[in-house]
């Protein structure tokens, strides 16, 4: 007999495994990741798109535009990165079983993301351009309008943890629903960096 | 809804125990009637809707093509307009593609992937109802919109400057920017699906090389979904904003390019081909191997060459291109990487011949078929490697050569598999064995019925034909073949049909099946025909990669329980076992999700500022679907041993 076609000798019983499936033994934990990766093809489907059409043009912005401000991105950009910060201190909360803690550190990112969210509305109003006049316009609005959009929902989707939160109901065995919340709250964070990159830098080249 | 299939008894009962089977019953029942309906979640309802729908909405796009051909069957024919043809035409690709070779494949996968790998559903079971809903949400807006005189024209890539709001105002492009974005949000949530499940759930035992090769391709293809899609829906998503919002994307005159359409359109639509053709490979390599009675020679090499496919396909998109004027180096590089594609097809096809070689092949229905798929799909990969060579492909491009080149591989290459696992699985998903003797009857007429209505298209674009016109002038000697070709059109149609009616008629006269008719290998076959709402009494332990063949009886797995919706987890590679999962049960929200999701999208063409109302309602669908279950586990073992039995 080959090696794989030994057999098992034993039925398996599994009557004393674990319930509460809180890492990467989690179907959700991978389902995540997928939604990551479809993600991560959009971001990079974005990012090739403005570096394809960047090249198209020796002029870049058009017309003697100026580049969008650097300094208010920049701190946006930052307290983007330390909202994960509060969400990774709310994921220690539910490990520690402390609720209260869970629901102010939540509720503290969500706000954070709030600020970044005006920030950014701010910053729609400053855009040098408008979308429709020219693909730079086009390109900048359409993808911070896209970044905008996962940062609506990566708030309202932690505000519902929270509240679930608030009813007790995630603790030490189950958070499987906080440990993947952050994970998405993470890849929206860092989503951005390649987005900054190209709005912020690229224009300045 | 969770109480009731929670039930809150005193002590837990398990699936190894007496009467059990009736209480699994109740646990995985899929509420009856109408209402119940849009509750159900469990893999095998869902994946049998996916590969029903798919198969109308393939009635549909062949209803389509035999339209085209009427109206092309003399120079000059007046049945139709150009407007109605270009319509007809975008529908038909666009439905043969989006709506029913990836849904096809992928309901098959969700029907049989967990039956295949022994688990009692999908990981997702309501993300799962969710994608078949919005599914059909796509197909059946789209069909309205073509029943409305609405529909998109400008062919199934939908070229920009032609699909800019400039050149075709209106609804049209509008519809199928929208519905492509939908439906590879079914796609896609299917596709991650499958690749949790795949991974995740794998009976104990049943390590990565002891998966079977179905399930391989699945595997692969759902990778691919993932990689591909997003490019277009990116594409349809900058084209929607051009066409609503005046963005300058695709506008040469903003700064825009056209090409880039292109460049994110092949993208996708390459590996699109690919995604169809590499889960028929593994329809290919399963029904060899159990119409030979051997596994399939070279398991190693048949998985490792449809990973490379998957790979490779990815790296060939600009030879749609070749006559955009793209730099001449960058063009010598796609055709050589389009001549490689052929070094795994060749592995593949010389292990299918090492296996057929020397053993005793039973020419059942499902082997006719992939006989058919070996002849028509060779010829589709020669047309291919003549297309794949600039010179030539100058000459051939737009023209009639390429529609029959395309008809081979997509037909060689999905079609014929696809019917191949449609006779071959259906004694699984009905309790029902096909006829034999209409099942010869419809291969044989299809596969005269293509080679005589595809082939002569090779000549008439050789001739000159252009592709995608409506009709064509007399005394320019296309008038003979366009004439028999029609006819042939209609010989194949009507072997389609036969299937259609065997199928219809089928679970009335022939005999039942049993669980194992063709005394196949794989676990589906272990499961009753048709399978329990929970596919399997026991959930088996795997320690070969053939189960059914192997002389020692399977062991099982003990310990979950009945009352529950509860499934093993198993490591990533070897399958050990990790823990045990606790699925969802029936609800509306899938449903009421895609209705929301639908509403934004299609108000969006209508009044952009739907789009936000559809966004926030979606959420209210979302945290609905999410709510938690009470009553909640229990987190403390009892202090009296049994840390779970006996919980609840
Ligand atoms: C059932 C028999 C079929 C017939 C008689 C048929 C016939 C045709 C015809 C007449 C055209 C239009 C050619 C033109 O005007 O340029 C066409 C285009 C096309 N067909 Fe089919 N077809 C069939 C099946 C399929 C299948 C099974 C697929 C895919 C799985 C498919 C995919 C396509 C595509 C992608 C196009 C290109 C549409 C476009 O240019 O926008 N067809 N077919
Ligand atoms: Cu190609």
């Amino acid at each position: 007999m080959s090696r794989n076609q030994q057999t098992a000798n034993a039925d398996i019983d599994v009557s004393n495994f674990s319930r509460h499936l809180n890492g990467q033994n989690a179907p959700i934990w991978w389902g995540i990741i997928g939604l990551i990766l479809i993600e991560l093809s959009v971001v990079s489907a974005f990012t090739v798109t403005y570096l394809y059409l960047y090249m198209q043009h020796p002029q870049w912005p058009p017309n003697d535009i100026a580049p969008p401000p650097l300094f208010i991105p920049t701190w946006s950009t930052i307290l983007m990165l330390l909202s994960c910060v509060t969400m990774y201190l709310a994921g220690k909360s539910v490990e520690k079983n402390k609720s209260k803690g869970f629901v102010v550190y939540t509720f503290a990112s969500v706000i954070m993301a709030l600020l970044v969210l005006w920030i950014r509305w701010q910053q729609f109003d400053n855009f040098d351009m408008r979308w429709d006049q020219h693909v730079y316009g086009s390109l900048l609005w359409t993808i911070s309008g896209f970044h905008f959009i996962h940062i609506v929902s990566a708030a309202i989707g932690t505000a519902a943890i929270g509240l679930f939160g608030m009813v007790g109901f995630y603790t030490k065995q189950r958070q499987i629903g906080v440990v993947v919340d952050t994970m998405y709250w993470n890849f929206v964070a860092f989503a951005w960096l390649p987005f900054y990159l190209v709005l912020y830098y690229f224009p300045r080249l | 809804m969770s109480l009731k299939n929670h039930p809150h008894t005193e002590q837990a009962i398990f699936d190894d125990q007496e009467g059990a089977e009736s209480i699994l019953d109740k646990t995985w029942l899929s509420p009856p009637g109408f209402l119940g309906w849009f509750t159900h979640v469990n893999q095998r309802q869902i994946g049998f809707r996916f590969v029903v729908t798919s198969l109308i909405f393939f009635a549909l796009g062949g209803l389509l093509a035999l339209l085209m051909r009427l109206q092309l069957v003399q120079p000059e024919n007046t049945l139709m307009g150009a407007e109605f043809y270009h319509q007809i035409m975008t529908m038909h690709g666009t439905t043969m593609m989006f709506f029913f070779a990836v849904p096809a494949m992928e309901g098959l996968g969700i029907y049989l992937v967990p039956l295949m790998i022994g688990t009692r559903d999908m990981s997702f079971p309501r993300l799962n109802a969710f994608g078949y809903y919005v599914y059909l949400l796509a197909g059946i807006t789209l069909y309205l919109a073509l029943f409305l005189g609405m529909a998109p024209n400008t062919g199934w890539f939908s070229y920009v400057p032609l699909a800019g709001i400039d050149y075709s105002p209106g609804q049209g492009v509008s519809f199928w920017t929208t519905m492509i974005t939908f439906i590879e949000i079914s796609a896609l949530t299917a596709a991650v699906e499958l690749i949790v499940t795949i991974l995740k759930q794998r009976a104990p035992g049943m390590t990565l090389n002891r998966m079977p090769i179905f399930v391989w391709s699945i595997l692969v293809m759902s990778f691919m979904i993932v990689f591909a899609m997003p490019t277009v829906m990116v594409g349809s998503v900058l084209l929607a904003l051009d066409r609503t919002f005046a963005t300058q994307f695709f506008v040469a005159s903003g700064g825009g390019d056209p090409l880039l359409w292109q460049h994110l359109f092949w993208f996708f639509g390459h590996p699109e081909v690919y995604i169809i053709v590499v889960p028929a490979l593994g329809i290919v390599s399963t029904v060899i191997s159990t119409f030979c009675q051997r596994e399939v020679f070279g398991y190693t090499a048949v998985v490792l060459s449809m990973v490379t496919i998957g790979f490779v396909s990815f790296g060939l998109w600009v030879h749609h291109m070749f006559t955009t004027g793209l730099p001449h180096l960058g063009l010598s590089f796609f055709t050589a990487a389009s001549a490689m594609i052929a070094i795994p097809s060749g592995v593949q096809i010389f292990c299918w011949i090492a296996t057929l070689w020397g053993s005793k092949i039973q020419f059942k229905t499902p082997m006719l078929f992939i006989m058919g798929f070996f002849a028509v799909f060779v010829i589709g990969g020669l047309t291919g490697v003549m297309a794949a060579s600039i010179p030539f492909d100058m000459q051939a491009h737009d023209s009639y050569f390429v529609v029959a080149h395309l008809h081979y591989v997509l037909i060689g290459g999905a079609v014929l598999p696809f019917f191949a696992g449609l006779y071959y699985w259906y004694p699984k998903m009905t309790g029902a064995m096909l006829s034999e003797r209409l099942g010869r009857w419809s291969f044989w007429l299809i596969f005269v019925g293509l080679n005589l209505t595809f082939f002569p298209m090779h000549q008439l674009g050789l001739d000159g034909m252009p592709r995608r016109v409506y009709t064509y002038l007399h005394n320019m000697g296309w008038e003979e073949i366009n004439f028999f070709v029609t006819c042939a059109a209609f010989l194949m149609a009507f072997g389609f049909l036969l299937t259609f009616i065997n199928t219809l008629i089928s679970p009335y006269k022939s005999r039942a099946a049993g669980s194992n008719p063709w005394h196949a290998d794989t676990l589906e076959w272990w499961a009753q025909s048709p399978p329990r709402n929970y596919n399997f009494r026991h959930l088996p332990v795997i320690s070969s990669r053939t189960p059914l063949w192997q002389k020692a009886p399977l062991y099982k797995v003990t310990g979950i329980r009945a009352d529950r919706r509860e499934i093993i987890i198993t490591t990533l590679l070897d399958a050990k076992p990790q823990g045990v999962c606790i699925m969802p049960s029936p609800t509306y929200w899938p449903f009421v999700l895609a209705l929301t999701v639908g509403f934004g999208f299609l108000g969006f063409m209508f009044k952009p500022i739907l789009f936000v109302v559809g966004f926030f309602l979606s959420f209210f669908a979302i945290v609905g679907w999410l709510w938690p279950a009470r009553p909640w586990l229990a987190e403390k073992p009892p202090e009296d041993g049994h840390p779970v039995r006996g919980l609840q």
